[in-house]
């Protein structure tokens, strides 16, 4: 452990995919303890592959990236396993298994610390059991632990997916546009519960958002991707019309947009 | 604005210039012309044939389940005993192979290894397999039961790969994320997402299991298919329309359970 104040530390990170271009051109930043960060950008700016680089689904071509003063870039294959369980991570796209139950689903976050055998036969340890109860509760789910996931709307998955991050006991979360596919009542909720749970755990997180206003009212800073690299690290209110456009052009930039309006707490999103 | 006339579409040809398409038209009902002028008939030999189709034909007319009951049901139970053996196997054994042939899962040289194989199963019909067996062990049900296997393993193991090298891949990104390891990424991951449909295929091996049993016993491969070989053999057109009749009530019964099975799983 280096530094006990850095969870994340990310430096000088290049990825290049195939022989394409370079889509991150360098990238730095830190993130301290439960400190949340908005990564916002135009599509293809390269958001997914920052939080692809450092779980190394895909391969880092040069730069460092540390996990509470563990170099990631150059683990093995089975200190990466264990390095992976310390990051949950949240998928735009649930990336939930849909024919497993509710229950499975969020018992798969456990899966690194189960044996093959045990995971075969559904034999999950009593306490990550019990976690996985406490989380579904703690999601609104109470009940549907033996429900089919492709059972379930948008939300009711998307909050399964958040489930199975955190029985992780993750030390950061890295969430990939966690909205993308919710209208902008039920956007709010799984936002509102994403920083609720951060700060219930102490948790830092990285949240990708397409969506500026979104990341405005949720995240207390903002990093903004464009063309592979980092054109504005600071506060929402910093987050002026002018550095808008430069990263998503004229047409974007609308004063007057409404979204986050907030909704009453429906269940069933 | 101008008016414009209702524009037209049409899906664009899969063979882009119109002569080639012509071409293959012309080429193609030549050569059926010629196919049809090489295959000589024998009227002669026709009639003949048409004497015993007539035997034939009375004899299903009269299955006779009685005279060779013992031989016909030995056959029976055996070429169902062969047939649940080499599916059970035979699915068993499809599954390390059709994970190792799925791009998308094995290393290069693992892939290439498990579809070498698999394509080697199915290099053959069953029959030429069947007679290989034979040889080799002698006749009977279990050169039957080695070449179902061989053929299941084939079959089952190239769809599971297809079927493996079609998922979503998300959630297997998922759970690499979440640090579990390969087996379990297997179990969780990628097996939910394509059992069903395998389960599905099972059964429906199982079927042309059974009626595999019945030709590769014609070859000498055990199993109802030599009961049905020496009743030819010996012109007992009953007992033969009585083993083909007692053939298709079970694949029926095969199709209604495994119709009935299949909806329980998906
Ligand atoms: N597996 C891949 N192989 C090759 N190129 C890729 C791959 N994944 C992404 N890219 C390219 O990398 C660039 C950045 O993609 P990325 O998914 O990180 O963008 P993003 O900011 O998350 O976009 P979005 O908002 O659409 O999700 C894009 O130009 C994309 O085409
Ligand atoms: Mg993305």
């Amino acid at each position: 452990m280096t530094s006990p104040d850095v969870v994340l530390d990310i430096d000088g990170l290049v990825v290049r995919y195939a022989d394409g271009p370079e889509v991150l051109q360098g990238i730095s930043f830190t993130l301290g303890p439960q400190e949340i960060v908005g990564l916002i950008g135009a599509s293809g700016a390269g958001k997914s592959t920052v939080l692809r680089a450092v779980q190394r689904l895909v391969e880092p071509t040069a730069g460092s990236v540390r996990l509470g003063g563990t170099e990631l870039t150059t683990l093995g294959p089975v200190e990466l396993r264990d390095a992976r369980r310390r990051m949950g991570m949240i998928f735009q796209e649930h990336a939930l298994v849909d024919r497993l139950t509710v229950m499975e689903n969020v018992l798969c976050g456990a899966l690194g610390r189960t044996g093959f055998w045990h995971a075969l036969r559904r034999r999950f340890d009593p306490a990550d059991v019990a976690h996985a109860f406490q989380l579904l509760d703690r999601m609104g789910l109470s009940g549907f632990e033996n429900r089919r996931c492709d059972e379930l709307s948008g939300g009711q998955r998307q909050r399964v997916g958040i489930a199975r991050a955190l029985i992780q006991n993750p030390e950061l979360l890295l969430v990939d546009e966690p909205t993308a596919s919710l209208d902008p009542a039920a956007s709010v909720r799984i936002m509102t519960l994403i920083s609720e749970v951060c700060s219930e755990s102490g948790l830092a997180a990285v949240i990708n958002l397409h969506d500026v206003p979104l990341a405005r009212r949720f995240c207390p800073r903002i990093l903004a991707l464009h063309e592979g690299r980092i054109v504005f690290d600071g506060p929402p209110s910093e987050l002026t019309d002018a550095v808008l456009t430069e990263i998503y052009g004229e047409e974007a930039v609308e004063p007057h947009v409404a979204v986050g309006a907030p909704a009453e707490d429906r269940r069933d999103d | 604005m101008t008016t414009e006339a209702a524009r037209a579409w049409r899906p664009p040809p899969r063979i882009a210039s119109a002569g080639v398409r012509r071409a293959a038209w012309v080429i193609a009902a030549a050569y059926a012309l010629f196919a049809a002028w090489t295959i000589d008939v024998d009227g002669a030999r026709i009639a003949e044939g048409a004497a015993r189709a007539a035997d034939f034909f009375g004899g299903w007319l009269r299955p006779d389940f009685v005279t060779r009951w013992t031989d016909i049901r030995a056959g029976l139970v055996e070429s169902i005993a062969m047939t649940l053996v080499a599916t059970a196997a035979g699915f068993v054994l499809s599954v390390p192979f059709g994970l190792g042939a799925a791009r998308n899962l094995a290393p290069a040289p693992i892939y290439a290894g498990c579809r070498g194989a698999l394509a080697v199963f199915r290099a053959f019909h069953e029959v030429l397999v069947a007679i290989l067996f034979v040889a080799m062990f002698g006749f009977g049900g279990f050169a039957g039961v080695m070449t179902l296997v061989v053929a299941t393993v084939g079959f089952l193991g190239k769809l599971l790969a297809e079927a493996v090298e079609e998922i979503d891949p998300a959630p297997l990104e998922a759970l690499t994320a979440a640090g579990a390891t390969w087996a379990s990424r297997i179990t969780f991951g990628v097996l939910p997402q394509v059992m069903p449909r395998i389960l599905g295929l099972t059964l429906y091996r199982l079927d042309i299991n059974f009626r595999e049993s019945a030709i590769i016993g014609l070859v000498g491969a055990g199993g109802i298919g030599a009961t049905l070989i020496t009743a030819f053999a010996r012109y007992e057109f009953e007992s033969v329309s009585a083993i083909l009749i007692l053939i298709i009530s079970m694949l029926f019964v095969a199709e209604l359970l495994s119709s009935r099975l299949r909806r329980r799983l998906l």
